[in-house]
């Protein structure tokens, strides 16, 4: 417990020191904000014509944003998660593993009375607690933003569908810092570890949804899911094979559902057990390191 | 190629031998980073296969060429490695080991802005927070300035008189070994060619200088 503890304060407090970590922090913060912001320009100039349209007597329709659920204005959050947020985890997470191998200190760790075990779940519950830390800050500045937006405080249920959509975006962050944690575990160089995962993270969020639904690619930047069914019998077949590990488009769908996208239906619980499982196989790969693994050094 | 040595509590013992002969190989096998394909060592009464834990518990490490986490302070590496080795508030006794070492008034100082010999003392620090009844070192003097190296010596030598520490060293700076150890041992590709107390060893070859001229009669030669 010792160990897991120590380790877990270590990596806090090595990540809030790390200059690069902290710039990738930053964005994400900025671009959780920036969606709030985009959603209340889009709802005060869309009021405005519609205002205008309504004093010239051009229209009856009712305001288009008054039926919509506050949580509209953080839909664009969905796919900051998967494209920077992913992106963020997977830095933390090479970060984390490769440290001790470039600066051989895994050396004076493992020279200690250090379970490889708990040393690793330590590093994994401090990455865990910054990101989480990172998306409690990011859902408040969305909850702040969106009651300004409303003109009042967010009810029980938009908040709790807000720290739902955090978690989903927790479990999908990790997932990649795991990813992450596994390459800075077993490259031979640090460009490798770095490399690797944004292939994997790319393919997984582009190239599986492209094969397995003929999305285009523009669409996958959409915080809307791409896992259509196309009515196509190859791409269905494809589509029922790689949609599984397509992991960031699960999280869509998921996430939108939690935020009320009004274009999904159905229920998330097979996105949501997807994600739980891709993240307890990756969590018991990792623990699964051996000690010679993390004392090996680099290529370099 | 087998390596049998016994090193008596108390020893500041010194492990030479010519590069690639095995010193480091041989520390990191008895440091439990490295497990053997055969045999067995026992250190402070536990196995480093049998009980690796504990004798993880009674070593302090200092690796050649050691380094720490260079963005955070001399206080929070020390910290760190302090509670690893079991410490729950490890304030005050970094603050003893600090003081030991003459090394005070660095605690909010970067590591990554300390020089060769000052990274060196701290090294030597994380290595006895914890007390150990054994301290391993790998080329301590590595790439230490005279004064970095009359510093380390010293040092040994008090953690030795002072706290009764064993002390396990690699080296193959001889002169050194003259000054700091009570015993040695000569690595020749592996195999333990000569193992005594320094006074025996001078005593054996009256004909030799120095302990450099007994090396070289043992015919420790490295590999071509």
């Amino acid at each position: 417990m010792t160990t897991l503890l120590t380790s877990a304060r270590h990596e806090v407090l090595c990540i809030l020191r790390a200059g690069v970590a902290l710039l990738l922090l930053a964005v994400f913060l900025c671009m959780v904000s920036l969606s709030s912001v985009i959603g209340w320009i889009t709802n005060t100039t869309v009021t405005r014509v519609y205002e205008k349209v309504l004093t010239d007597g051009l229209t009856t329709a009712p305001n288009p944003f008054t039926a919509v659920s506050p949580l509209y204005y953080a839909r664009n959050s969905v796919i900051y998660v998967v494209l920077i947020g992913a992106l963020l985890a997977i830095v933390l997470g090479v970060q984390s593993t490769l440290r001790d191998r470039k600066s051989t200190t895994s050396d004076l760790v493992l020279s200690r009375p250090v379970n490889t075990i708990s040393r690793l779940a330590g590093t994994l519950v401090g990455l865990g607690v910054v990101i989480a830390a990172v998306l409690l800050l990011s859902t408040v500045i969305s909850w702040g933003s969106i009651s300004i937006i409303v003109g009042a405080p967010l009810g029980p249920d938009p908040s709790l569908r807000l720290a739902v959509f955090a978690a989903l975006s927790w479990a999908l962050m990790m997932i990649f810092a795991l990813l992450g944690m596994l390459t800075g575990l077993h490259s031979r160089k640090e460009t490798t570890a770095l490399l690797v995962p944004f292939v994997v993270w790319s393919a997984v969020t582009f190239v599986l949804p492209q094969i397995g639904a003929n999305a285009r690619p523009v669409a996958l930047l959409n915080p809307v899911p791409a896992l259509i069914t196309t009515g196509t019998n190859s791409f269905d077949l494809v589509g029922a094979i790689t949609g599984p590990f397509a992991i960031t488009e699960q999280f869509k769908r998921a996430a939108g559902i939690a935020l009320q996208d009004e274009s999904l239906t159905g229920s998330p619980t097979a996105s949501i057990v997807l994600l739980g499982a891709f993240l307890m196989a990756m969590t018991w790969i990792v623990l699964a390191t051996s000690r010679r693994q993390l004392r090996s050094g680099l290529n370099e | 190629m087998g390596l049998t040595l016994n090193v008596p509590a108390g020893e500041v013992f010194g492990l030479l031998g010519h590069n690639g002969a095995g010193k480091t190989t041989t520390v990191n096998l008895l440091t439990t980073l490295l497990e053997p394909s055969s045999g067995d060592a026992t250190i402070n009464g536990h196995s480093v296969t049998a009980d690796a834990a504990g004798v993880r518990r009674s070593i302090g490490y200092l690796p050649e060429n050691v380094q720490f986490y260079d963005d955070l302070t001399l206080l929070e590496n020390l910290r760190f490695f302090a509670r690893l080795s079991g410490l729950r508030r490890p304030d005050a006794r970094i603050r003893d080991v600090l003081s030991f070492l003459d090394f005070e008034g660095h605690d909010n100082q970067k590591i990554g802005m300390f020089s060769k010999g000052m990274r060196q003392r701290v090294g030597i620090a994380q290595a006895v927070l914890h007390e150990p009844a054994v301290l391993f070192l790998d080329e301590p003097t590595s790439g230490l300035d005279p004064e970095g190296v009359r510093t380390l010596r010293e040092t040994i030598v008090r953690l030795n008189r002072e706290f009764g520490m064993t002390v396990f060293m690699n080296t193959h700076l001889l002169s050194e070994v003259t000054k700091t150890c009570t015993s040695i041992g000569i690595l020749n590709h592996g195999a333990l060619v000569h193992h005594d107390s320094l006074a025996n060893t001078l005593a054996a070859f009256p004909a030799e200088d120095s302990l450099e001229d007994i090396y070289f009669r043992l015919d420790v030669t490295s590999p071509s």
